[in-house]
């Protein structure tokens, strides 16, 4: 317990030496201020604490589904651009040298000479260095929880599942980088294949969520699309599924399979945080009672696609993909002369 | 890639051993064996009474590996408790320790500076004491030397004996054949991944002990071949004789005398362990010494 406890402490200590962490958590935390600086009054909206003010007849305090709105730009715009993309991209970037430092001649030397095994020392200091994406994640949440809170008098504590998933999120691609630091002790390879590797599973997931939205959701929302021309069509009447997209989904969601699903499970946070025990992706739940059928079925069609893929695809996937990875890169450094 | 053949080496505890070898030799390989970071295709032994590779006996050794580094961002007292950490040592006393060593390495002073702020010896005194901080019983040190300063590496010689004197085992990797020399109480040679000579200094330099005697003038004739009937060798106005017992010397002497013969000096001589080194590993020329010491 005793070595556990140094590895993560030092890995806080590296931590702490890094410049761009502190920047990371301070850029992270101005964000979270901008986002707990928009105010809602009776008749409108104001941001930066009320310096700047606008009437609005959907975004003010009397519209009772403000509070799904307030979290909606939370989880659609907040969570996926800053803590999604670029504070993991920092965090990343952060990280990156950790193992290659932590492998070179004299240094791995000192560690796997002492009394702690090499499955401990790496399993360790793996997740410890997923502490730079917990700390910042859980200072953001922290504000937003607070904003909430004071602004709506709502103490909404599922917001905090934004830490353990966007960890989640960053540890399948720190994984990669772990796995590359293994193989070539090189900061900048691991860098750039993790990278890589985000990158194509972000293309892949984003390629599966248009093919299904143009197979299934764009036609119960009346649009007729026609492939070969390009023109389309709205009417209040949902069409037919096109049957060559939905064919073309089932084989982009056989490929995007095995990859890590860095996208999805950061929606996933929609899944997972609820008010009133409804989750943000039952949109159907927060409609007006006046909303006829086509509405409602185009309500219906949106909810589907957000919920097409159940927590445990995504997280099972992830997880199997991550658990090869890691596996790999441990044997990997168990195996190592150094 | 074969880097070790058939090394059998025996060290005794309560004694500072020196490894010899040139660049290459797999002297470091060695070590890092006996501290488990290489796994050898086959290896038999014990360390400490416990089997190579035993993990918990790693508990009770130090280790300081050639061109240590350790984290920039940590200072010389936290770099020690780091590494007291992991070898699980209580924090309260890795505390202490930690006071203790940087006080016995001369970096009191520094100890509470950054890592990246130390000059190459510096770091090295803070990778000694390091090596030093679970309170080993054997400690292996990979050419601990490098970079230390003239002082510095007096004071290591004292700790070092310290060490030794408290009945502990220093296990030293080193080049530096002066340095081994001075406190070294045995020494074996490397060469090509195999041992080639093991033993104490004396034992090892024993073989080639001899006497030198300096004459002045000529020496007659017939002396001359008397000297050479009976094992001496000469060469100028040198006489080279192969004894170790000085009272063997006196009929010699006694000779040189009755003939006249004047004697300038006469020296006891035995191969350095440079010299020995070089011919072990047949490593090239000898120095200007010829490899050897003196002892008028």
């Amino acid at each position: 317990m005793r070595q556990i406890i140094t590895i993560i402490w030092d890995s806080y200590r590296l931590l702490a030496a890094k410049k761009l962490f502190w920047v990371s958590l301070a850029l992270s935390t101005l964000v979270a201020l901008i986002y707990a600086s928009i105010g809602f009054g009776p008749d409108g909206v104001s941001v930066l604490f009320g310096a700047y003010e606008w009437e609005n007849e959907t975004f003010n305090s009397q519209n009772p589904l403000m509070e799904y709105l307030y979290l909606l730009l939370f989880t659609n715009v907040v969570v996926p651009f800053w803590l999604g993309w670029f504070a993991l991209l920092l965090a990343l970037i952060s990280v990156c040298s950790v193992f290659p430092h932590f492998l070179q001649n004299g240094s791995i030397d000192v560690a796997i000479s002492k009394p702690i095994s090499r499955v401990t020392l790496f399993v360790t200091k793996y997740l410890s260095s997923l502490l730079v994406v917990v700390i910042q994640v859980l200072v953001f949440c922290l504000i937003v929880f607070l904003a909430i809170g004071l602004r709506l008098d709502s103490w909404n504590v599922t917001i905090f599942w934004a830490v353990p998933l966007i960890v989640f999120v960053f540890s399948l691609i720190f994984s990669v980088s772990v796995l590359m630091a293994v193989w070539t002790r090189s900061t900048m390879l691991s860098l750039l294949v993790a990278l890589l590797v985000w990158g194509i599973s972000w293309g892949s997931q984003v390629s599966e969520s248009l093919i299904y939205k143009a197979a299934y959701v764009v036609p119960a929302q009346g649009i007729e699309m026609d492939l070969g021309t390009g023109e389309a069509k709205q009417t209040r009447e949902p069409k037919e599924v096109n049957a060559d997209l939905a064919r073309l989904h089932r084989v982009i969601k056989w490929v995007e399979a095995p990859l890590p699903k860095t996208r999805d499970a950061i929606y996933l946070l929609k899944k997972k945080i609820t008010i009133n025990g409804r989750n943000l992706t039952q949109t159907t739940g927060f409609m007006d009672s006046g909303a006829d059928d086509f509405d409602q079925s185009v309500s219906a069609a949106d909810e589907d696609y957000q919920n097409r893929h159940s927590e445990a695809y995504i997280i099972g996937t992830s997880l199997a993909f991550e658990l090869v990875v890691i596996s790999l890169a441990c044997f990997s450094f168990v195996r190592k002369d150094y | 890639m074969e880097a070790l053949r058939s090394v059998s080496l025996q060290v005794p505890r309560g004694v500072i051993f020196g490894l010899l070898g040139p660049n290459g030799a797999g002297k470091s390989t060695l070590v890092k064996i006996l501290m488990s970071i290489v796994r050898p295709t086959r290896c038999v032994g014990t360390m400490l009474g416990e089997p190579v590779g035993h993990q918990p006996t790693l508990a009770k050794v130090g280790y300081l590996p050639e061109h240590a580094r350790f984290p920039e961002y940590l200072k010389g007292g936290e770099v020690i408790r780091y590494v007291a950490g992991l070898a699980g040592v209580p924090r309260a006393k890795a505390r202490v320790r930690s006071v203790e060593l940087l006080e016995m390495v001369g970096m009191q002073d520094w100890g509470g500076r950054k890592m990246g702020s130390y000059s190459k010896g510096m770091k090295q005194r803070i990778g000694i004491a390091q090596a030093l901080v679970n309170d080993p019983e054997i400690v292996f040190l990979d050419e601990p030397t490098d970079g230390v300063d003239p002082k510095g590496r007096l004071e290591m010689r004292r700790v070092l004996q310290t060490m030794r004197d408290d009945g502990k085992t220093v296990f030293i990797n080193s080049h530096l054949l002066g340095e081994l020399e001075m406190i070294c109480d045995s020494v074996a040679i490397m060469d090509k991944g195999e041992i080639v000579r093991q033993g104490s200094i004396s034992e090892l330099t024993e073989k080639s002990q001899r006497y030198e005697i300096r004459t002045q003038g000529g020496i007659p004739v017939d002396l001359q071949q008397r000297l050479i009937d009976d094992g001496v060798e000469i060469a100028g106005d040198v006489l080279s004789v192969y004894q170790r017992d000085p009272v063997l010397m006196q009929p010699i002497l006694d000779a040189l005398r009755a003939d006249g013969v004047i004697m300038v000096e006469m020296r006891e001589v035995r191969q350095s362990l440079e010299g020995l080194f070089m011919e072990a590993t047949a490593g090239g020329e000898p120095s200007e010494s010829g490899g050897e010491e003196e002892k008028r």
